[in-house]
C-alpha cells in the first residue's frame, strides 16, 4: 500500500516537472527569449525552493529518479552512431586525439587555476573570521 | 512485423538493456558493462539482426529523449540542497566554472583548426564538455547535429574519467575543490561519478560545477557562435 502510494507520488511529481517544462516552452514561444525552456524551468524551480513556496519533499523523488536515470535518456541518440558510422571510421583517429588532448587541457588548466583561487578564498575566509573575532 | 510493433519492441529493448546493464554494472564495475556502452551496443545488435528501420526505433524512444527537459529542471534540487557549499566558495566556483567553460570551448576550437574534421563533428566538439541536456540545447546555436554531439559528449565523459587521476598526480593537485571542479567542468556526469569515488565533497562540488557550466554554456552559446565564426 505504502509502495503504491509512493510510486503514485513519484509519478505525480514527474508529471508536475513535465508540466513546468511545458509551461516554460509556452513562455519561450510567446516571448521569443533566447534562453531554452529547460534552463528557465531550472531557474524557476530553484527560486520556488529557495523562497520556500515549494517544499523540497514535493520534488525530491522525481529529481532523484530523473537525475539518477539520466543515462537512460541518452541511449537513443547514442544508438544513432550507426547512422554516422562511415564518418566515424574515417575520422576516428583525429576524433580520439582531439578528445584526449582537449579533455587533458581542461582538466589540468581548471584544476590548476582552482587550486590557486581556493587558497586565496580560504585565506580571505580566515581573515574574515579573525576580523569578526576582533569585534 | 508492423511499424508500431517494432517501435514498441525498440522501447522495451531500450528500457530492458538499460536496467539490465545498470544492475550488472553495480555488481561488477567492469567498463564493458557500463550502461552507456553495453546498452547501446546491445540495441544496435538487435537493430541490425532484426533489420529494424531507424524511424521505427525512434518512434517511441524519442519520448525518452524528451525527458531531458524535465531532467534539466530537476537539477534545481541539488542546487537547493547544496546551497551552503555555493555560499561558502562563491569565488572559487565562479572562477572554476568560467575557466572550465572557456578552456573547453577554446581548446576544442583550436584543435579543430589543427586537425580538420567534418563540420558536424567540429561543432559538436565545442560543447562536448558539458552535461548532455545542456549540450544538446547549446549545439543548436553552433549549427551542430544532436546525435553526433551526444556521442562526443559521452566519449569526453569517459576520457575525463580515465585521465583525471594521472593528471591530478602529475600536476600536483591536492585540494578536493580543485579536483571536483575540474572533473565537473571537463567531463560532466562521468566526471561527477569519478569525483564521488574520490570523496563526498569532491562529488558535490563536481555536480554543482557540472550544472553551472552547462547553464553557462547554454546561455553563452549564441554569443560564442558569433565570436568563433
Amino acid at each position: 500500500m505504502a509502495r503504491t502510494g509512493s510510486a503514485l507520488f513519484l509519478l505525480f511529481q514527474i508529471a508536475a516537472l513535465c508540466g513546468l517544462f511545458w509551461l516554460c516552452n509556452q513562455i519561450v514561444a510567446l516571448t521569443h527569449l533566447p534562453i531554452p525552456a529547460s534552463v528557465i524551468g531550472l531557474a524557476i524551480l530553484a527560486l520556488l525552493l529557495l523562497l520556500r513556496i515549494v517544499p523540497e519533499k514535493a520534488v525530491v523523488a522525481a529529481s532523484s529518479w530523473l537525475l539518477g536515470d539520466l543515462l537512460l535518456f541518452f541511449i537513443p541518440p547514442v544508438v544513432s552512431v550507426i547512422k554516422n558510422w562511415v564518418m566515424l571510421r574515417e575520422d576516428g583517429g583525429v576524433l580520439v586525439t582531439t578528445l584526449i588532448v582537449g579533455t587533458a587541457l581542461v582538466l589540468t588548466g581548471t584544476a590548476w587555476v582552482v587550486d590557486r583561487v581556493f587558497t586565496l578564498e580560504k585565506h580571505l575566509h580566515k581573515r574574515h573570521l579573525r576580523g569578526q573575532a576582533d569585534v | 512485423m508492423s511499424d508500431t510493433l517494432l517501435a514498441a519492441l525498440s522501447l522495451a529493448a531500450t528500457l530492458g538493456f538499460y536496467y539490465l546493464t545498470k544492475t550488472a554494472y553495480k555488481h561488477r564495475k567492469n567498463i564493458l558493462l557500463a550502461p552507456l556502452l553495453a546498452a547501446p551496443l546491445g540495441i544496435i545488435a538487435l537493430i541490425l539482426v532484426l533489420h529494424i528501420p531507424l524511424e521505427d526505433y525512434y518512434l517511441y524512444t524519442h519520448f525518452l529523449v524528451m525527458m531531458l527537459g524535465p531532467a534539466t529542471i530537476a537539477f534545481a534540487v541539488p542546487i537547493y540542497q547544496e546551497r551552503r557549499v555555493i555560499l561558502r566558495y562563491p569565488l572559487t566556483l565562479t572562477i572554476g566554472v568560467g575557466t572550465g567553460l572557456i578552456l573547453g570551448l577554446f581548446s576544442s576550437w583550436l584543435l579543430v583548426r589543427i586537425f580538420p574534421m567534418p563540420e558536424a563533428l567540429a561543432s559538436g566538439m565545442l560543447v562536448r564538455s558539458v552535461s548532455m541536456p545542456f549540450a544538446m540545447e547549446a549545439v543548436t546555436a553552433f549549427g551542430g547535429v544532436p546525435d553526433i554531439t551526444a556521442m562526443l559528449v559521452i566519449m569526453t565523459g569517459i576520457t575525463g574519467m580515465a585521465l583525471s587521476e594521472p593528471i591530478f598526480k602529475f600536476a600536483g593537485i591536492r585540494t578536493s575543490l580543485a579536483k571536483g571542479i575540474a572533473l565537473g567542468a571537463a567531463s560532466h556526469g562521468a566526471g561527477t561519478a569519478k569525483a564521488r569515488e574520490l570523496g563526498r565533497e569532491e562529488g558535490v562540488i563536481a555536480s554543482l560545477t557540472m550544472i553551472f557550466t552547462g547553464v553557462a554554456m547554454v546561455l553563452c552559446a549564441p554569443l560564442f557562435s558569433q565570436l568563433l565564426n
